[in-house]
């Protein structure tokens, strides 16, 4: 049964990628209402399938097509990949419903058929990556993600922004897919094989090369600092929709690969833990920093994103430890912890890059400081935005709560049980996640009182207007997962076999709620009923101006002061002349900006050297006929002696 | 009937007139001189072919040698005289990357990195066979320093030509190559020749541009028009 409805899921969203781009100039509704349907159907009936997996723990393995002998198209959906594959379906479903309005709002007429045929194909290519049952087919399906994706980002090409981002991504991106392919190869040459399949213990040094390719491919795709940047530019140029399936699953899919090579290839080090621990809290830690700066709504959004993949990661290092160290019950308690918060990441942040792109779409802005006094006009938003803040704040009773609350757990337990050095390394890793912890509320109360609160900062801000009823249905379920993963979440663990140290925040939300009725009831029917209608002591003055309330920046002043050694700035003056002398000042030009430290420092550098490096190589190709028969002659003097020496 | 030794002495002095020539297409600057020395160079393979024919008496050798001496010997020297004559260039002087003096050098270091190359893989260094793939392989690099080090179309030609008669010495005693892909080797090489001859008047210029070159290079009997 399992095999037919994967097949199914796969044709769906094959019907899904097909159609439209067979109905490419016909720009029509109904053309694009059926690929989404498409994707919908594909999305549950995959929902289905790995509920069924998840729950009754038997892992199936099929092969669909044979074109060599040594490899094949074969697929197994196990716990782990049914996992994933639960995220992928909830998320794809409500973005496609979402999308069923969005794409109407959008620019483009007959491209948006090839938007909504690339989005089936991008969420076709990801769920074949989850079930892949080898590497090589594993590798050509991540690279059928990245290309796809590609697409996506740079739908808006006309944008020079779009332009700069999809190249930029697509550069991250492929160098991601160069070192999982590299990865893959020194696997092969270990095992010989393409199935993944655990390793011997004879072959540790290579098989650290392999993690290590493999880590680095990996965390590129998550987005973990220093290979991060893609993320702000990317997130920003797409379409939200797209954002909130990059950012919900496909950064996912990187936690999966390094999750599933973990578990089923290698025996980790203890180093490699620490390596992904350390990754992990810079990542946290930074990301959430320069969230806390960012203005742009999605790119505020995007470092969130990095953020989280970081406390993510740290659950996954902080599990890596403690099985070198021997401590199971720990290891399983962290990685449930990482997984279980993907899981909340994909449903919060979806929620929140959809909810945001309906205020983009009413607003016409991405700058938070324009918005402002969207609770009013689009109150339905505003609390779907709410839900999903208040879930990535961690705050109880919602799901991002009971997830970094599993991690605080891990640290916790942990700390009792390891070496006084670990112990060290591992109370510096607990302050920085509490930090990151507080710097995230204070980073979505600022987004959240930015954008609802108070008076609109911009015309086009107070002639917004709820988005239709579609664009609400899909962030209204992600909302509702929000709320049911966090409230039930020691009840969810239980069904699927695991015992968690965590409160029963059912029972919590239950007393929560009797005390806000009860308090309700005590104020209804005691408190007096005469109305008074005022407006808000604003400091004396006599109107109240939207240019004079508390601003974004504002709000984020005192953390930028604190953080003044993260935020650089970099001051520039450009000043001319109008004499040979420097005496008499013509006109000049000064500027003080934020500095990108990773991007001129890490990325620019590299970026030059490997232009000069190219330009170097390119100098072999002169076109000049005698000096490729030169080559020809040097090759195969080099083989003879390869052949006569070595061979 | 002639001893074996004999023949195989002969063979040897062969190998001796393929060295010879050889060294001579690659350092010569004189362009005439080098399509008789080709024409030498593959009338030695044919006395080669010959040779190891009334050793071995395979009918393969002999319809090598007819077909080596019709192509090698006669059309495609023809060929490229013609062609030498129309254009009426006399010496190839310009050289690319070796002068003649390096590439006989490094022709002598190439057939020793060879020899001891080859020693390790074929057993029996002693052995004609031995010395017929070293010479082989040698004739077929050095006609690609040819190819490669003159700046004259023609003196590649004559480079690549000469590559071809490695192949052969290298396929009579070594692997012993089918006549068939002989015989389209030669194939080939004539419509090598034959676009050469097109190319050394240029094939990228228009009809009227086209007509004008035959003029300047004396192969056209034809008034030149006057615009």
């Amino acid at each position: 049964m399992i095999v037919e409805l994967f097949i199914l899921v796969i044709l769906f969203l094959l019907a899904g990628t097909i159609f439209p781009l067979l109905a490419a100039s016909l720009d029509r509704r109904s053309i694009r209402t059926i690929s989404l349907s498409s994707i919908i159907i594909a999305s549950v009936l995959l929902c289905g399938l790995s509920l069924l997996t998840l729950f009754s723990g038997e892992p199936v393995s099929f092969a669909l097509y044979q074109p060599l002998s040594q490899f094949s198209l074969s697929f197994v959906i196990d716990r782990l990949a049914s996992f994933f594959l639960l995220i992928i379906a909830v998320v794809s479903a409500c973005v496609a419903l979402y999308f069923t309005e969005y794409i109407e709002h959008m620019e483009g007429q007959s491209r948006r058929n090839l938007l909504c045929g690339s989005t089936s194909l991008f969420i076709l290519a990801m769920v074949l990556v989850v079930a892949s049952a080898n590497t090589l087919s594993f590798f050509l399906f991540w690279e059928l993600m990245a290309a796809s994706s590609f697409l996506l980002v740079t739908y808006e090409y006309t944008h020079d922004e779009t332009r700069k981002a999809g190249i930029f991504y697509f550069i991250m991106t492929q160098l991601s897919s160069l070192f999982v392919l590299l990865g893959i190869i020194v696997l092969y040459v270990l095992t010989g094989s393409l199935v993944i399949s655990p390793l011997s213990a004879a072959s540790a040094p290579l098989a650290t090369v392999a993690f290590l390719l493999l880590f680095v491919g990996f965390s590129i795709k998550a987005g973990i600092i220093p290979f991060h940047k893609w993320l702000p530019y990317a997130h920003p140029a797409s379409p939200s929709p797209i954002s909130a399936l990059m950012s919900g699953v496909m950064l996912k899919i990187a936690v999966y690969g390094l999750v599933r090579f973990l578990l089923d290839v290698f025996t980790p080090d203890l180093w490699w833990g620490l390596l992904i621990l350390a990754a992990g809290t810079a990542s946290a830690v930074l990301g959430i920093i320069y969230a806390l700066k960012e203005h742009d709504v999605k790119g505020m959004l995007a470092y969130s994103s990095i953020e989280n993949i970081g406390i993510i990661f740290m659950g996954i290092g902080l599990s890596v430890i403690f099985t070198a160290t021997s401590l199971p019950l720990l290891a399983t308690l962290s990685l449930l912890g990482a997984l279980f918060h993907s899981l909340n990441h994909a449903m919060f942040k979806s929620l929140l890059f959809l909810t945001a792109g309906s205020v983009v779409t009413a607003t016409h802005t991405r700058d938070i400081e324009h918005m402002g006094g969207l609770a009013h006009r689009m109150p339905v938003t505003s609390a779907l935005f709410f839900i999903g803040a208040v879930s990535i704040a961690a705050l109880p009773p919602l799901n991002g709560f009971a997830s970094e609350l599993l991690i605080f757990m891990s640290f916790f337990t942990s700390v009792a049980a390891v070496q006084p050095l670990f112990k060290v390394l591992l109370f510096i890793c607990l302050a920085l996640f509490a930090l990151t912890s507080a710097l995230s509320a204070a980073c979505f109360v600022k987004a959240f009182g930015s954008i609802f609160l108070a008076l609109p900062r911009s015309p086009e801000c107070a002639a917004a207007r709820e988005v239709p009823r579609a664009m609400l249905i899909g962030p209204g379920i992600l909302a509702a997962a929000c709320i049911f993963l966090g409230v039930c979440a020691i009840q969810i663990f239980a069904i699927v076999g695991f015992s968690v140290p965590l409160p029963d925040m059912l029972l919590v939300s239950l007393l929560l709620m009797g005390m806000a009725a009860l308090t309700y009831a005590l104020l209804y029917f005691t408190a007096s009923r005469e109305v008074r209608v005022s407006e808000t002591w604003g400091c004396g003055t006599l109107s109240q101006q939207a240019s004079a309330e508390y601003s974004g920046h504002g709000f984020s002043e005192p953390l930028d002061i604190i953080f003044s050694a993260i935020y650089r700035t970099r001051t520039t003056n450009e000043r001319t002349f109008f004499d040979q002398k420097n005496c008499i000042f013509e006109k000049g030009k000064g500027e003080i900006r934020l500095l990108k430290v990773f991007e001129e420092y890490l990325y620019n550098p590299l970026a030059q050297q490997s232009l000069y490096l190219a330009g170097r190589i390119s100098r072999f190709q002169n076109g000049c006929l005698d000096t490729y028969l030169l080559y020809v002659f040097i090759t195969v003097i080099a083989l003879i002696v390869f052949l006569g020496w070595f061979a | 009937m002639i001893e074996q030794a004999t023949i195989e002495g002969i063979i040897r002095i062969l190998f001796v007139c393929i060295i010879i020539t050889a060294a001579y297409i690659i350092s010569t600057r004189n362009l005439l001189s080098v399509v008789s020395v080709y024409s030498l160079q593959s009338l030695t393979l044919i006395g080669i072919a010959l040779a190891l024919w009334s050793l071995e008496g395979s009918i393969v050798l002999l319809e090598i040698a007819v077909v080596t001496f019709v192509s090698k010997v006669i059309i495609i020297p023809y060929f490229i005289a013609t062609i030498q004559e129309k254009i009426r260039i006399k010496r190839d002087i310009e050289f690319h990357f070796l002068s003649p003096t390096t590439s006989l050098i490094l022709s002598m270091a190439l057939m020793l990195v060879i020899y001891m190359a080859l020693g390790r893989i074929i057993p029996g260094r002693d052995s004609l066979f031995f010395f017929g793939a070293v010479l082989g392989i040698s004739l077929m690099l050095m006609g690609m320093m040819v190819t490669f080090s003159r700046k004259r179309t023609i003196t590649k030609v004559l480079g690549f030509l000469s590559m071809e008669n490695g192949v052969l010495l290298f396929g009579m005693f070594v692997t012993e190559l089918p006549f068939i892909i002989e015989f389209l080797i030669i194939i080939d090489l004539i419509i090598l020749v034959i676009l050469t001859t097109i190319l050394s008047v240029g094939i990228d210029s228009t009809l009227e541009d086209y007509h004008k070159r035959l003029h300047r290079f004396h192969l056209l009997d034809e008034p030149e028009e006057v615009p």
